[in-house]
């Protein structure tokens, strides 16, 4: 197979297939996109396309029925899950549509989270964060249980836990669903920074405020499990 | 280091999160600790006491049987006794139970023999206070006693000997590391003894024998009751072990019975842990989402497991040592002890096996947290996609 030297995020001929009993349901279908480092791309696409599964793909959360994801150009689709656990870690920060925050942590808890395995946040880590927090407004809550935010700041201080480990690919999925066009243009403006700084970034959406924002570098739309080029 | 540290406050604070299922587990643990731990210090006291008293028994004890139960025994078969190779001494002992009735108890009457040397140096080695009982009417008792009595040195006491009444004059306590005297022993001249026991002079409650080599008491044994076919020969040794098995056997029978209730708990448990909730499978796909591994969070489960453990076995094991050696287990003494019952009360000496608390570790603990790993691995080996949405 050739791999593209400057694809941070390769999949190639990818396919997810789920079993019920004797039913099978192709959830993808031969999928192959490659997306260059530092660059922010959307994969769109109606409610059932397949875009929440291409992404758990792309992070490594689920092992393809066929293909393969190269990341930052090393395979982890035959990783075991101990090694595909550690790729998660330190290659992906993924945001989830619900944002993922364990009620009855404060959210400097939950932004240390992915850390704990490793011994908890050293000195650097506790700067990068406290720097995160700040400019993504969150600093006054840090201490605050994250039952009790708004749902843009959890969505922020989701982000900010995929930020903690520096890991150089974000992934988001939905992030607007829950979120106002004034919170819209907030996230969009943190996510372009987190670009120029080098991230390369992909967000499942159907939400147009996102898919027509002309400062994104591209749109991949799925349906029925297959990219439509 | 570091990272069990990490794992550690994480899990302390899971358990604090879960207050519901850590309560309820604890509390169970609690319960089944105490009813283990009682058993364990109860039994283990009682043999530490038993075996400490055995230590002060005569090296062989002869006694008449007279159909079959202890009877009088007659003095003179001392002479006997003691030409037999390997006896140093024989001495015939005057003891017997005293019952009080207006206090529904029964006290162990010693005759002792003060102008014994040997006698002299043992009781001078317990004396707590005052004088050894000399003349007619003189008594010592145990500290426990005298204190339950209310009596105090030089305080007398007038207690029934057949239709009469006679005065006793407190002249001395003693103590011991064996609870069991010192709760029920009243030491008094020979005279006195034969008088309130009904011993008629020339025979004794039963004759204590002292050998030169107390490993071979079973020779010595063997040549008395060729001597005498119709006695019964205790042999200290052979007492010791038969209340070691005593206790054994009857603490072993009450954790037979607490054995259902562990297994209760362990139901409970598993009950607790495999109904692994939504909230609980959501977590653990957060915690694989964002980059721990299957063994990760099996280390913060084994820990916050641990951590339920201790907030359970840790007060059932302190209330257990309350309950058997302040509050004297109430309940439970009475089926170890048997058919016996000790008046005063029986304060027991704390004496507590670290083997123990090792058996406890195995029967409690280390089941409660092995069961707690199979379902949290059984939830954690799933994809964190399938635990996030729910569809594992």
């Amino acid at each position: 197979m050739r791999t593209d030297q400057h694809a941070m995020i390769q999949a190639t001929s990818l396919s997810k297939r789920y079993r019920s009993g004797h039913v099978e349901k192709v959830a993808l279908c031969q999928v192959s996109l490659a997306i260059p480092r530092a660059e922010f791309w959307i994969v769109s696409g109606p409610s059932g396309s397949g875009k929440t599964t291409l992404l758990a793909l792309l992070a490594g959360m689920i092992a393809p029925t066929e293909g393969e994801v190269v990341l930052d150009g090393k395979s982890i689709t035959h990783l075991r899950d101990h090694h595909r656990a550690l790729a998660r870690r330190n290659l992906v920060g993924m945001v989830f549509q619900e944002f993922a925050l364990v009620a009855g942590m404060t959210l400097a808890e939950n932004i240390f989270l992915p850390l704990v395995p490793q011994g908890g946040p050293g000195e650097t880590e506790r700067q990068r964060v406290r720097a995160l927090l700040e400019r993504f407004g969150m600093a006054a809550y840090a201490r605050t249980q994250v039952e009790r935010l708004s749902a843009g700041e959890r969505q922020r201080g989701a982000i900010i836990r995929a930020l903690v480990a520096d890991a150089p690919i974000l992934m988001l999925d939905e992030p607007t669903a829950a979120l106002d066009t004034e919170n819209v243009r907030i996230m969009v403006d943190l996510l372009l920074s987190l670009r120029a700084e080098g991230r390369t970034i992909v967000a499942t959406t159907h939400d147009r405020r996102l898919t027509e924002d002309p400062r994104l570098n591209g749109v991949l739309r799925l349906v029925d499990g297959r990219l439509e080029r | 280091m570091k990272r069990q540290l990490a794992l550690i406050r994480f899990a302390l604070g899971s358990a604090h999160r879960r207050t519901g299922r850590t309560l309820s587990l604890a509390v169970a643990l609690a319960l089944v600790t105490f009813g283990y731990s009682s058993v364990l210090f109860l039994t283990e006291a009682l043999r530490s006491e038993f075996r400490l008293a055995a230590t002060a028994l005569p090296d062989l004890t002869v006694q008449s049987l007279v159909a079959g139960r202890p009877a009088l025994i007659n003095e003179e078969q001392l002479p006997a006794i003691a030409s037999i190779a390997g006896v140093v001494a024989v001495q015939p002992r005057v003891w017997g139970y005293y019952f009080v009735p207006a206090m529904s108890g029964n006290f162990t009457v010693v005759g002792v023999d003060t102008d014994a040397e040997t006698v002299r140096r043992d009781l001078s080695l317990v004396m707590l206070e005052g004088k050894l009982p000399g003349a007619s009417g003189e008594v010592v008792l145990g500290e426990s006693l005298a204190a339950f009595l209310g009596l105090e040195i030089t305080d007398a006491v007038t207690l029934p000997v057949g239709r009469a009444m006679k005065r006793l004059e407190l002249v001395g306590t003693f103590r011991s590391q064996v609870a069991l005297w010192t709760s029920d022993v009243i030491l008094m001249n020979v005279a006195d003894a034969r008088e309130f026991l009904q011993v008629p002079p020339g025979q004794a409650t039963d004759l204590a024998v002292l050998l030169s080599t107390p490993d071979e008491a079973s020779v010595a044994a063997r040549k008395i009751a060729e001597l005498l076919p119709s006695a019964r020969i205790v042999d200290r040794q052979l007492m010791s072990r038969t209340y070691d098995l005593t206790f054994d056997t009857r603490g072993g029978m009450m954790g037979g019975m607490l054995l259902s209730a562990l297994v209760s708990f362990l139901i409970l448990a598993w009950d607790r842990l495999t109904g692994v909730g939504p909230g609980e499978r959501r977590e653990i796909g957060v915690l694989k989402a964002v980059g721990w591994r299957t063994g990760d969070v099996l280390i913060a489960r084994l820990w916050e497991n641990t951590v339920i453990a201790v907030y359970g076995a840790v007060p059932g094991i302190l209330a257990a040592y309350g309950y058997v050696f302040l509050a004297r287990a109430p309940g439970l003494a009475e089926v170890l002890l048997g058919w016996s019952s000790i008046y005063p009360a029986l304060r027991l000496t704390p004496a507590v096996d670290p083997g123990q608390f090792l058996v406890l570790l195995c029967l409690v603990v280390i089941p409660f947290v092995a069961a707690s790993l199979i379902p949290a691995w059984r939830t954690a080996t799933h994809d964190p996609h399938g635990l996030l949405r729910g569809a594992a």
